[in-house]
């Protein structure tokens, strides 16, 4: 167990998610909340349709919540407008996702530089950066492979160092290991741990394996729309 | 089955705008056609109908070899070729109204026998009774544009004296009245007419009427074998290939217009069956799951293309029917002479409109269809299909092999080949551009990326970047060019074709002329008027002359060549003929033929002719060859010679140009007075030639609107496609930050680029495809076409327009989207 500092990254509070089918409302999260401190690990586990998943994309600002109110970093995102929120998504947040969303046309470095230049920052000014995030993630020799000539692990490798060129206050993975066989999904979690011990990086992340769960400080179980 | 049909039928309910879409596109394409089909029997009969004119169903005419000379219709025996015979005199009158003179020419027969051939249709529909005495039947074009009624008195010019006749009746401007010149025919009584002209001796033609079955060719044969020689004329009325071969001249945009809504129809729905294949690649691996084969999956996709194909092609035809009555019933209006144009619907046209629909629409299919029936069960049904593709460099060079051999093939074919290499290299050179158009695309995109990146940074050079190996920019690059092509290659060819018809005496230095008997103290009265400069007196031989036994229709002489190859724009054959030709007229005895002339003749240049008159001869070398539209001469002498040979004192006709034409004009009727004259200024001429033949080309002009509409309807359905595969990358970017602001700036610069680069590919593949449609057209041709950079830059902009104005969709769109959902799955 790392130690912890006494800041917190994200506060979820009394968060409430309906979905309405047709006629039938489902309550998909009810009355969530939650904390989560700077440099923690969390892993968010939960059965298929428990709302684990919803809990993430909320927590992280890809969707919004019915009622309820959630902090990144004392920031409340729950009323930002969309050009706010997609500045925070460019410069506090990174996610991975399980099937990695790559732009297909783009190539390894050009997919990773991504948030970068979409925030107006110049190419040359990270030079370095990429440089240290491709050694990294271990796609040194892939930058300008595009994503279909690559493996699904190296893939998901691609969609972290996305998701961490920016610096992001926290990353949040949504199953980065679903797509995966057993032995790269180990090496992607050996890969999120190593992030997490070396700079005391937040993550958050929702899985449905206990073996992957095992790198993270500590386990949030979802279950009918609630935390247990 | 049923369940299937079922399938299908939900299929379409499911995906309105994309069902739609196809019907909509293969309902236009086979309404396109089926216009284009009819247009042209539509207007082949119409100028058989102008064509044929007072003849009627006569086709056959007998004239005796003088203009004196009269005949009888006793001399025709009575054959069982003939159907029917009527003998017609034909003589020459003025109206004079308000200063102006107009040409009347007087007509009459028996009217019994006039009947059997063109009965003149009357407008209460009444029939003819107690024609006699100076009474006049006037056609209602003549008869509105005067403002005369049945029962007026008028009064007509007949060799200079007052002629009063009472308008006895008010007939359709058909049957006899028809004509193709301007001024109008009149009927008279036969009697009234031989007595003021004092021909009773006989008619100045006869018409015959062949019986059933019977072809012209043979009845032309039948009589010349039972005819004494040299006493009769006998000719075809109407040369029948000739005007096919003109309405087809005419309706050659048409076509053009058929080709690329076709060209269109195949390309949207080819596009649109890659994507639905794609979206129902689970619904095609359950049924290989559940043992359907490969067979029964394609003939289920296949069977939905059949279903749009047959809605599509049947209810095309009906609306095609409607937008044919509506184009020629405007047409009908239109023309000067008033010429109803009648609809012709023929089973060719409604059958191949609706099979090439049907085709179209299966073969547009059949490719993705069979792609995706034939991927591995396992792969389909864990979605981990890789499209296979070929190598790309194999692809772009293949592409540029083909666009070269599209470029020279046409250069180098044989004239008999001429049509079937254009139609290759037309093919040819939209289906290389589509090939290339991925390089290019990438290419231009390297390029964009830096200009933008300096103007709009990294917005900017990210979604030039997104250009790059992006099938869906591309796939819209590819629609784009081939409607702005469609439309740039249908304008410049119809306004050819307008001009052409039209604008006979383009390129021709001449500004005004008069056709009309002139002494040369008349035509050094025109050289006198002020403003004068070029003023070229022909003496004219309408039918006089023979050349080795072959009639030239009408041969002129000139005193200054040099003039008359300017003045009416002859173009010689071999570029070294003119100048051979000018001093050769200066020296010898010398004639020049026209090319048809000379074909029709047998001889070639360098050979000596026998020019007769029946009293005189004398041997003419033939200098040169020539083609020309401002005049429909055979042959060509010296003036000099002319009138030393065949005695001709007074002009025929007279070309001049001055600073002021019109007022020239206007001198040159006072100095005709009361003589029978056709004088005009070019600017006149083509005015009323442009009314007549602008009314026929309007419904090309109507019909590009259609190839507008079918290129919308496809950048839409793109654009939706587009939209559909770039949903979950639109939804990556936000994902990782793109706020709405970006993705709107990057979708309009993408769509900028789209529209600017598929218009200057169409821009430069159009004028390639036009030069191949002047290069299989050239040898029917003497026109240069004018290509207007507007016309270019017009097509291109408003394909920019299109395209800006169809990212607003997915603009709109993207802004509702919910990540998540297109992200997660």
């Amino acid at each position: 167990m790392k130690p912890l500092t006494s800041t917190i990254a994200v506060e979820g509070r009394h968060i409430v998610k309906d979905f309405r089918l047709g006629e039938t409302i489902t309550n998909v999260l009810k009355d969530v909340s939650l904390e989560v401190m700077q440099g923690e690990f969390v892993s968010i586990m939960g059965p298929s349709g428990s709302g684990k998943s919803t809990l993430l994309y909320i927590l992280g600002g890809l969707d919004s919540p019915t009622s309820g109110t959630i902090r990144l970093n004392g920031t409340d995102i729950s009323h930002l407008k969309d050009e706010q929120m997609s500045r925070l998504r460019r410069q506090k947040i990174g996610f991975v996702f399980q099937f990695y969303n790559l732009i297909p046309n783009l190539n390894v470095e050009e997919n990773i530089m991504l948030p970068l230049l979409l925030d107006g920052r110049k190419w040359k000014d990270y030079k370095k950066k990429l440089s240290y995030i491709l050694e990294l993630t271990g796609l040194s020799d892939r930058q300008k492979h595009t994503p279909r000539e690559l493996s699904g692990g190296q893939q998901q490798r691609v969609a972290i160092a996305r998701a961490l060129i920016g610096s992001p206050e926290i990353l949040f993975a949504d199953e980065p290991t679903g797509n995966l066989d057993s032995k790269t999904g180990a090496e992607i979690m050996h890969l999120l741990h190593q992030i997490n011990e070396e700079s005391k990086q937040t993550i958050i992340m929702v899985t449905h394996s206990a073996e992957a769960a095992k790198s993270s400080s500590r386990i949030i179980t979802v279950r009918d729309g609630m935390v247990e | 089955m049923r369940i299937i049909i079922k399938y299908i039928l939900i299929n379409g309910k499911e995906h309105k705008a994309r069902t739609a879409v196809m019907l909509l596109s293969i309902l236009i394409s086979s309404t396109l056609l089926f216009v284009s089909f009819s247009l042209a029997s539509s207007y082949e009969s119409a100028q058989e109908k102008m064509a044929r004119g007072m003849s009627g169903s006569a086709t056959v005419s007998i004239h005796a070899p003088g203009e004196s000379d009269s005949l009888k219709i006793e001399d025709i025996p009575v054959l069982p070729l003939i159907s029917a015979k009527v003998g017609m005199l034909k003589e020459s009158c003025f109206y004079h109204e308000n200063g102006y003179y107009e040409t009347v020419d007087l007509i009459a027969a028996d009217l019994s026998q006039l009947d059997e051939i063109n009965k003149p249709r009357l407008l209460d529909g009444r029939e003819l009774k107690d024609f006699s005495g100076r009474k006049i039947i006037l056609p209602d074009r003549f008869t509105l544009k005067y403002g005369i009624k049945k029962g007026d008195k008028i009064t007509l010019q007949i060799g200079g004296n007052p002629v009063c006749f009472e308008v006895a009746e008010i007939a359709a401007y058909d049957t006899v009245f028809l004509r193709k010149t301007r001024g109008a025919t009149a009927l008279l009584p036969l009697s009234t007419l031989s007595g003021l002209f004092n021909r009773t001796d006989g008619y100045n033609e006869i018409l015959i009427k062949p019986a059933k079955g019977v072809s012209t060719a043979d009845l032309i044969n039948g009589l010349e074998s039972v005819l004494p020689d040299g006493r009769f004329q006998v000719s075809e009325i109407i040369n029948e290939t000739q005007i096919k071969a003109d309405a087809r001249q005419k309706s050659m945009p048409f076509f053009l217009i058929s080709f690329f809504s076709l060209t269109i129809s195949v390309f949207i729905i080819y596009s649109s069956y890659k994507v639905i294949t794609l979206d129902r690649l689970p619904v095609i691996g359950t049924f290989r799951s559940i043992g359907a084969t490969q067979k029964a999956v394609t003939r289920i996709l296949l069977l939905e293309s059949l279903l749009y194909g047959s809605i599509g092609g049947l209810f095309g035809i009906p609306v095609g029917m409607a937008v044919l009555k509506l184009i020629l019933h405007g047409m009908g209006k239109s023309l000067p002479q008033g010429i109803e144009i009648p609809v012709v619907i023929t089973p060719f046209s409604i059958i191949a409109s609706f099979t090439t629909a049907f085709a179209i629409s299966l073969l547009s299919a059949w490719i993705p269809v069979c792609r995706a029936s034939r991927l591995p069960i396992k792969e389909v049904v864990l979605g981990t299909v890789e499209e296979p593709s070929p190598p790309r460099h194999l692809i772009i060079g293949s592409g540029s092999i083909l666009f070269l051999i599209s470029i020279f093939v046409p250069k180098l074919v044989p004239e008999n080949m001429l049509n079937l290499a254009g139609g290759f290299s037309l093919s040819g050179l939209i289906a290389a551009t589509i090939l290339i158009i991925p390089l290019l695309t990438n290419l231009v995109s390297i390029g964009l990326e830096w200009v933008y990146g300096l103007l709009s940074h990294n917005i900017g050079r990210l979604a030039a970047r997104n250009m790059r190996d992006n099938k869906n920019i591309t796939q819209n690059i590819t629609l784009l060019f081939i409607s702005i092509s469609a439309v740039i290659a249908i304008s410049v060819v119809g306004d050819f074709v307008n001009t052409y018809i039209s604008d006979v005496f383009k390129g021709a230095e001449l500004q005004g002329f008069a056709d009309g008997q002139m002494t040369p103290e008349f035509v050094d009265q025109v050289k006198n008027i002020d403003g004068v400069h070029k003023v070229l007196p022909l003496f004219v031989y309408k039918n006089e002359l023979h050349g080795n036994g072959v009639l030239f229709s009408r041969l002129e002489a000139t005193d200054n060549l040099e003039w008359y190859n300017s003045m009416l724009a002859l173009h010689y054959t071999k570029p070294l003929m003119e100048e051979q030709a000018v001093s050769a007229f200066a020296a010898n005895r010398s004639i020049l033929l026209s090319e048809s002339c000379l074909k029709r003749t047998g001889l070639t240049v360098g050979d000596t002719l026998t020019l007769s008159n029946g009293s005189a001869a004398a041997s003419y070398v033939i200098t040169g060859s020539f083609k020309s539209r401002a005049t429909d001469v055979e042959a060509v002498i010296p003036c000099s010679y002319a009138a030393i040979d065949f005695g001709m004192k007074n002009y025929g006709f007279l070309a001049y140009t001055a600073t002021d034409p019109d007022g020239v004009m206007i001198q040159i009727r006072d100095l005709f007075g009361n003589t029978q004259n056709w004088s005009r200024t070019v600017k006149e001429f083509n005015e009323d030639a442009h009314s007549t033949v602008g009314a026929f080309l309007k419904p090309m002009h109507s019909l590009t609107y259609f190839i507008l509409l079918l290129a919308a309807i496809g950048v839409i359905n793109n654009l939706l496609i587009n939209y559909m595969q770039k949903r979950r990358t639109i939804a990556m970017y936000h994902s990782i930050g793109l706020s709405i602001r970006q993705n709107r700036r990057m979708t309009v610069i993408e769509s900028f680029s789209c529209g600017m680069l598929g218009a200057a590919i169409s821009i430069f593949v159009s004028y390639m495809e036009i030069r191949t449609i002047f290069i299989v057209a050239g040898p029917k041709i003497t026109m240069e076409p004018a290509l207007s950079a507007r016309t270019f830059l017009m097509a291109g902009a408003s394909g920019i327009l299109i395209t800006l104005s169809g990212s607003v969709i997915p603009i709109i769109k993207s802004r509702q989207m919910k990540i998540i959902e297109e992200i997660k799955f």
